[in-house]
């Protein structure tokens, strides 16, 4: 055994060869972000922190506003333009949204209105209902990105969720409360929001091989409309 | 020779000075063309029903469809004459029928049957055994050596020219069909148009008359009684398995989908359970038929077991195949479009129609107004985004909220801090939705950005009317 090991140690590759040899996609190494295909965010400070550089094309995501509206739809206006202008796009859902979407404020951002499906479901049970629907959403494969808004999911159904968004190479978002952080879950990334004076304050909260801790950004002239007026 | 002769016997008159006719191309799906054959091989029965009020242009009334469908029975060559009138070849037809009169009477209870009062003439042309029950008249042409005799007396009107030219023709003492026929081809083409030279040969057997065909719109309907009494949703989509596999053929046999799909449960002592589906896009599927009905069936609340079960299909709708693509969607080269109507349909299928819909903007500066729920895929018309430039919120609340207020400045949770000049939006007077307001951008004590107005007008309260999330 002892000549085996000695024979093998002398034919390790030289430095240059291991780290071709670890490049190959299959090989994952722990605390290193595995290749995935990503949307950049549209926000360079924030691409350097995600893993990939960007947002997940493929996964559930956790979004956790401090406060519903403190700039946590903003900071997916970059991302949800840039999609929605491709051509060949897929629809992007939006499932039980808490409040109405403003066209011409979406409009705005550069977002295209006709890739856009808004989803609510109005009738009792309307929670669970959303949750389906989301999840359809998710794994028909017609959608590029669904957003929902659900109040306190499970972590089975979460789990759910996140392969639904895989089978149909979908970017699920998922806006939760600030106060389910502490709640296990199996999204590839889950993201505080805080608002800052013209801008937003991202703390990654679990990000698998991106960095952790928070990122300040500012709102661009182009992702905020009112500093045109 | 022969052939030229009679081909001679047949053709109009040459005029002297030759018209420029311009030749028609036959409508799709004709019958033979009449022009083809010698004018005695038919016999055009003219049905003119007692119409209300039809305007020319208009579709064909239910009634006027339910008798086209009896007549079938006497010939195949059904054709409808818009709004009020109906054609049947019958040559072949007579002497199963017991001749013309046998006929008449066949007609005249199909009339009875569907409710309608109709006039009947018999002659060798659509055209002229139509015009003849326009008329009024009767008529019972089977010699076509008759036929322009029998028709002279006829008024033009029932030729449905447009009124001024019937008027001038009034004007220069031409009011029958006689009297028209006798004017100079040339200058009748000249002065009264080539269209209606062309309609007095098709009258006369001239020229050929085709007709489109009238075919019956078929719906699928089948029932199957249960040998047992079923309850469970499964157990339910397995015995409509049968019934979903016929329609498709019957579907696929025509090229067709369905938009609308009706599903019946019957139970005992209950009135029948009753469930639809409506789709997106024409559909023969089965199997996604099935998947749809499955979710409309798990709403439905059964009172007792089912015992039996139909189907009803809404009237097939021509369908465009599909051929099915080898990367999924979304992948490299995969068509974005194969899954949508799918997804659409489910969540509309289990949520309701209205739950699903997209964005559209509309040129309009008050916010309410400025955007309308659309079907998804629909484009904004040309001209929307009146506010570009002006700062406008990602959220909308569905009405403005109320805020109350302390030394003249809005408080919402707790104080707010007015971030913006104001931006006046005066506007609506002319629809009766007039608003008049100055809307601001207000920071509240979480950091979020808020979007409120003043009323313009007494008492000047403060509304809140979106966030921006």
């Amino acid at each position: 055994m002892a000549a085996d090991r000695s024979e093998y140690g002398e034919a390790l590759p030289p430095r240059q060869e291991l780290a071709r040899l670890l490049a190959h996609p299959a090989i994952w190494r722990a605390g290193r972000a595995a290749r995935m295909a990503v949307w950049p965010s549209g926000f360079p400070a924030l691409d350097e922190g995600l893993p990939g550089g960007g947002w997940p094309q493929a996964g559930l995501i956790e979004i956790l506003p401090s406060r519903l509206g403190v700039g946590e739809l903003s900071l997916l206006m970059p991302v949800l333009a840039a999609v929605t202008r491709r051509p060949g796009a897929r629809w992007c859902a939006w499932v039980a949204p808490s409040l109405r979407p403003f066209a011409p404020a979406l409009e705005v951002f550069g977002v295209v209105l006709d890739r856009l499906l808004i989803v609510q479901a109005s009738r009792s049970g309307a929670r669970s209902l959303s949750l389906w629907a989301f999840e359809q959403a998710l794994g028909s494969g017609a959608c590029d990105i669904a957003f929902a808004w659900a109040r306190q999911p499970r972590p089975r159904q979460i789990r759910r969720l996140h392969l639904a968004a895989q089978r149909g190479r979908t970017l699920g978002v998922l806006f939760r409360s600030r106060s389910e952080a502490e709640e296990a879950s199996q999204a590839l990334l889950r993201v505080a929001v805080e608002p800052l004076e013209g801008g937003v304050r991202v703390t990654l909260l679990k990000s698998r091989g991106g960095a952790r801790g928070a990122i300040d950004l500012q709102w661009t002239a182009r992702a905020e409309p009112a500093e045109r007026t | 020779m022969r052939a030229g002769e009679s081909a001679d016997l047949f053709a109009p008159e040459r005029p002297a000075c030759p018209v420029p006719l311009k030749t028609v191309a036959p409508p799709r799906a004709v019958l033979p063309a009449a022009a083809a054959q010698t004018l005695s091989a038919e016999l055009w029965l003219g049905v003119q029903v007692a119409a209300g009020a039809a305007q020319p242009g208009q579709e064909p009334s239910s009634a006027l469809m339910r008798l086209a469908t009896y007549a079938q029975r006497l010939t195949p060559r059904v054709a409808l004459a818009p709004p009020d009138g109906l054609l049947l070849e019958v040559k072949g037809s007579l002497h199963l029928f017991g001749g013309v009169d046998g006929l008449r009477g066949e007609m005249d209870t199909a009339c009875a049957h569907c409710g309608l009062r109709g006039t009947l003439a018999l002659a060798p042309t659509p055209l002229a055994a139509l015009i003849a029950a326009r008329a009024g008249q009767p008529l019972v042409v089977l010699d076509s050596a008759q036929l322009i005799g029998q028709l002279a007396p006829l008024p033009l009107t029932a030729l449905r020219w447009p009124p001024k030219l019937l008027d001038r023709l009034a004007y220069i003492g031409v009011r029958t069909i006689g009297q028209a026929l006798r004017l100079p081809r040339a200058g009748f083409a000249q002065r009264f148009g080539a269209g209606q030279l062309k309609d007095l040969d098709r009258l006369t057997g001239h020229a050929g008359d085709p007709r489109e065909r009238f075919e019956a719109r078929v719906r699928f309907r089948r029932r199957r009684e249960l040998s047992f009494e079923l309850e469970s949703r499964t157990a339910l989509l397995a015995a409509l398995g049968p019934l979903l596999a016929e329609l498709e053929r019957f579907l696929e046999a025509r090229q067709c989908g369905v938009l609308e799909l009706e599903c019946r449960l019957w139970h005992r002592g209950h009135p029948p359970s009753r469930s639809t589906v409506r789709l997106a896009a024409p559909l023969a599927d089965a199997a996604r038929l099935a998947e749809l009905l499955g979710e409309r069936l798990g709403t439905l609340s059964l009172p007792a077991p089912v015992r039996a079960c139909e189907l009803r299909s809404g009237f097939p709708v021509p369908r465009v195949a599909s051929s099915g693509t080898l990367w999924q969607p979304g992948e490299q080269g995969g068509s974005p479009e194969a899954g949508s109507p799918q997804l659409i349909e489910r969540l509309r299928a289990r949520l309701g129609s209205e739950a699903v819909h997209g964005l559209v903007c509309v040129q309009d500066h008050r916010p309410e107004a400025a955007w309308r729920a659309a079907e998804p895929g629909a484009r904004s018309g040309e001209g929307s985004g009146g506010c570009r430039g002006a700062a406008r919120p990602l959220w909308l609340l569905p009405a403005p909220r109320r805020l109350s207020e302390r030394d003249g400045l809005p408080r919402y949770r707790g104080g707010l801090r007015l971030a913006s000049e104001p931006e006046r939006i005066e506007t609506g007077w002319w629809d009766g939705a007039e608003v008049a307001r100055d809307y601001y951008s207000a920071l509240d004590t979480h950091g979020r950005r808020l979007w409120l107005f003043r009323e313009r007008n007494r008492p000047h309260h403060w509304f809140l009317h979106g966030v921006f999330g």
